[in-house]
């Protein structure tokens, strides 16, 4: 019997969430707990043995599980606007009730947050920060908006401060051959992601099954067994039937809807297939330089949100295009500003529909069918 | 050469800019910061203006370069440091000096790092003489206040008390909050029976810091970047705790009876920061009022709310 991704993804599961609550049941972690934003640089953690838990995914999880409109609501009781992002109003629902589908993470002995993809990250961090009373750590990547030599320099020198910070936590001394086995892992979790990726064009993918299982380039993107999970998910796909080609092709611009049982709006695609995401590109970090220190700065300083709009709208285009979609949905997403404008000037028609990620009672279904019907007139 | 500016992390040292104060813009984006978005209408509107600069520090604001590229002015987004230590003084003084060659390229010109010192020395008198005012908030007109320091923000960074009315007695509040657009809130505070004697707002409280000892004077460049990064820390600089600690600080000690936290409408950095902030007042007895602009010219709408908070206090 071939060997299934499936299983492995099982094991990978059980791996990320065995020191919830809701499994744990009060024993204790046997590592050192960090909670980290999205893209923050895990190779580093993953060599030092501290363990890392993604508030932002467990948001997306707890919305999946429909459980989010009673957290949203507790939130907005703990002085959070529901303007901030959804993420952080969901999760901050979970941590003040201590309810969520797989309970609450464990606590954390060292907070961690990145800029390269919103300013609303190290923000949320500082408010986790006042709960917990512990260490919040915040590292700044100026991206494509300084100059190299300038930002090479700042990044990499705040990277060794972290990593003495985090030798002091776990009580490890960093092996720099253990870093750059990490680094190569990520980088071949990448390479084997593409793969899959590539098979939305033209196979008879649901593009539910990427939306949910990036979430090991997510969460364990320096793992081993993360390219071998997705190596096997593409051996899978490339095996599947050829996509309907009558259906007109569209690209997914913005977020996946994760209140939503399929991650997109399959109730007003009707003529319509996703051949294409950008969000499902989000992680394809590029590990570029001789060292370690030079992959790591390239890697999560050119983060796609911290590039220039030229180069975001230069590569959103090629995607768009190698997609060979004839038109996009936009999602405005009320959560993201930073990902407002990603998708000006793309050359395809679009339908820009305001949604959030997290709660779902801010779509305007009735809306978005109208903007959909508009696009099919356009592109008839 | 017209360079429209925004924060106070925009150092004045490099050339005159003309800061941004409000303007009464048509840019309306959803869910996006209405200040933001009135400095983006300013830049595409204003034909007399030929430059934008502004920080990248918090979501609006890191994505106006996206919304006034096509213009063809002078843009330069200002990466600030996200965290304060030694790494991101030496770190913003490289950004000071690019910003300074980035435009001199625009603008064909040269600056001299003498004629930077001579500007240093006018702002640092200029900020010598707010922080003086600042410190006997109480004696005098907040709302005559704020506009003489509003209009001293621009060249000639002219700043004298004596054009600054006197106060009338009235309930000591603290004012928290981003750059005080629209100067008419202080009036309305002033008319509600309130009396502003400390704030903490980035063209005023958090000019008055003192110059901490040891910044280095031989380089002008780290000395701008060292002053700027030492002064009372902005929301967007990630110290929560040491923000509350200053405030609850200066409440004790001006005798404040409440808090006006005022602050744009989408503007996150406050928007987290009030979470843990009431939080943390609440546990000390002191009533918070917030409100939430909804522009840079919105400053009026707001006088049932502050004279129920007058009555409470």
């Amino acid at each position: 019997m071939p060997d299934s991704y499936l299983v492995h993804v099982a094991g990978a599961m059980r791996s990320y969430y065995k020191d919830f609550s809701k499994y744990a049941k009060g024993r204790e972690p046997s590592q050192k707990v960090a909670w980290v934003t999205s893209f923050t640089p895990i190779e580093i953690l993953d060599a030092l043995d501290i363990e890392y838990i993604y508030p932002e995914s467990y948001s997306a999880v707890i919305a999946a599980s429909g459980l989010e409109q009673p957290l949203l609501e507790e939130s907005t009781r703990q002085h959070l606007s529901c303007d901030c992002c959804s993420y952080s109003c969901c999760f901050e629902g979970c941590v003040e009730t201590g309810k969520g589908p797989r309970g609450v993470p464990p606590k954390p002995d060292v907070l961690i947050a990145t800029n390269n993809q919103c300013n609303t990250l190290p923000g949320w961090w500082n408010i986790l920060a006042k709960r917990y009373n512990v260490p919040l750590i915040v590292l700044d990547y100026p991206g494509e908006f300084t100059e190299d030599p300038i930002a090479r320099a700042y990044v990499e020198k705040q990277h060794k401060d972290f990593v003495t910070k985090m030798e002091e936590l776990s009580g490890n001394k960093l092996d720099e051959n253990e870093l750059a086995k990490r680094v190569e892992n990520s980088i071949n979790s990448v390479f084997a992601w593409k793969r899959v990726c590539a098979c939305l064009k033209d196979k008879e993918v649901p593009p539910t099954l990427l939306f949910d299982n990036i979430n090991f380039l997510i969460t364990a993107r320096c793992k081993e067994e993360t390219s071998l999970i997705y190596n096997l998910m593409a051996d899978e796909m490339e095996t599947y039937p050829e996509c309907d080609k009558s259906l007109t092709p569209l690209f997914w611009i913005g977020y996946p809807l994760w209140y939503h049982k399929d991650r997109y709006l399959t109730e007003v695609m009707d003529g319509f297939r996703v051949c294409g995401s950008n969000y499902i590109t989000w992680w394809n970090l590029d590990y570029e330089g001789d060292s370690v220190w030079d992959k790591l700065f390239t890697a999560y300083n050119n983060t796609f949100l911290n590039l220039s709009q030229k180069t975001k709208t230069d590569r959103l285009s090629a995607l768009v295009k190698a997609s060979g979609a004839k038109a996009a949905v936009t999602c405005r997403n009320k959560s993201c500003k930073c990902d407002y404008v990603s998708a000006k000037n793309v050359g395809i028609p679009q339908a820009e529909l305001e949604v959030d990620m997290i709660d779902r009672e801010y779509l305007d279904v009735e809306r978005a069918n109208k903007l959909m019907s508009i696009l099919k007139e356009t592109i008839s | 050469m017209k360079i429209l500016s925004m924060s106070g992390f925009v150092p004045e040292q490099i050339c005159d800019t003309v800061r941004f104060t409000g303007f009464d813009g048509s840019e309306r984006l959803s869910h996006y910061c209405g200040y933001a978005a009135d400095f983006i209408s300013q830049v595409r509107e204003d034909a007399s203006i030929d430059g934008a600069v502004f920080p990248k520090s918090c979501d609006s604001s890191r994505s106006i370069g996206s919304y006034i590229k096509d213009t063809g002015k002078f843009i330069y987004s200002m990466p600030v440091p996200a965290v304060r230590n030694e790494a991101s003084v030496a770190y913003f003084a490289e950004i000071i000096k690019d910003y300074k060659s980035k435009i001199e390229q625009h603008y064909g010109v040269s600056i001299s790092d003498d004629e930077i010192r001579a500007r240093d020395e006018v702002i640092s008198e200029r900020n010598m003489k707010i922080a003086l005012v600042n410190g006997h908030l109480k004696d005098f007109s907040y709302a005559s206040y704020i506009r003489e320091v509003h209009a001293s923000l621009n060249s000639p960074y002219d700043f004298s008390e004596s054009r600054i009315s006197a106060g009338s007695e009235g309930k000591p509040v603290l004012l928290v909050g981003s750059f005080l657009a629209a100067a008419e809130l202080a009036d309305s505070i002033e008319k509600a029976g309130l009396s502003v004697v400390a704030d903490n707002l980035p063209e005023s409280g958090r000019l008055c810091m003192p110059v901490k000892a040891g910044i280095p004077q031989d380089d002008i460049y780290t000395k701008i970047a060292s002053e700027i990064l030492s002064r009372r820390t902005s929301p967007t600089q990630n110290m929560f705790d040491e923000i509350i600690g200053f405030d609850l600080d200066e409440i004790e000690y001006t005798g404040c009876k409440g808090v006006i936290f005022a602050t744009q409408k989408y503007c996150e950095p406050y928007d987290y920061l009030f979470s843990v902030y009431k939080k943390a007042l609440d546990g000390q007895g002191i009533p918070v009022l917030q409100l939430q602009l909804s522009d840079s010219t919105d400053g009026s709408a707001h006088a049932a709310a502050l004279e129920a908070f007058a009555d409470i206090i």
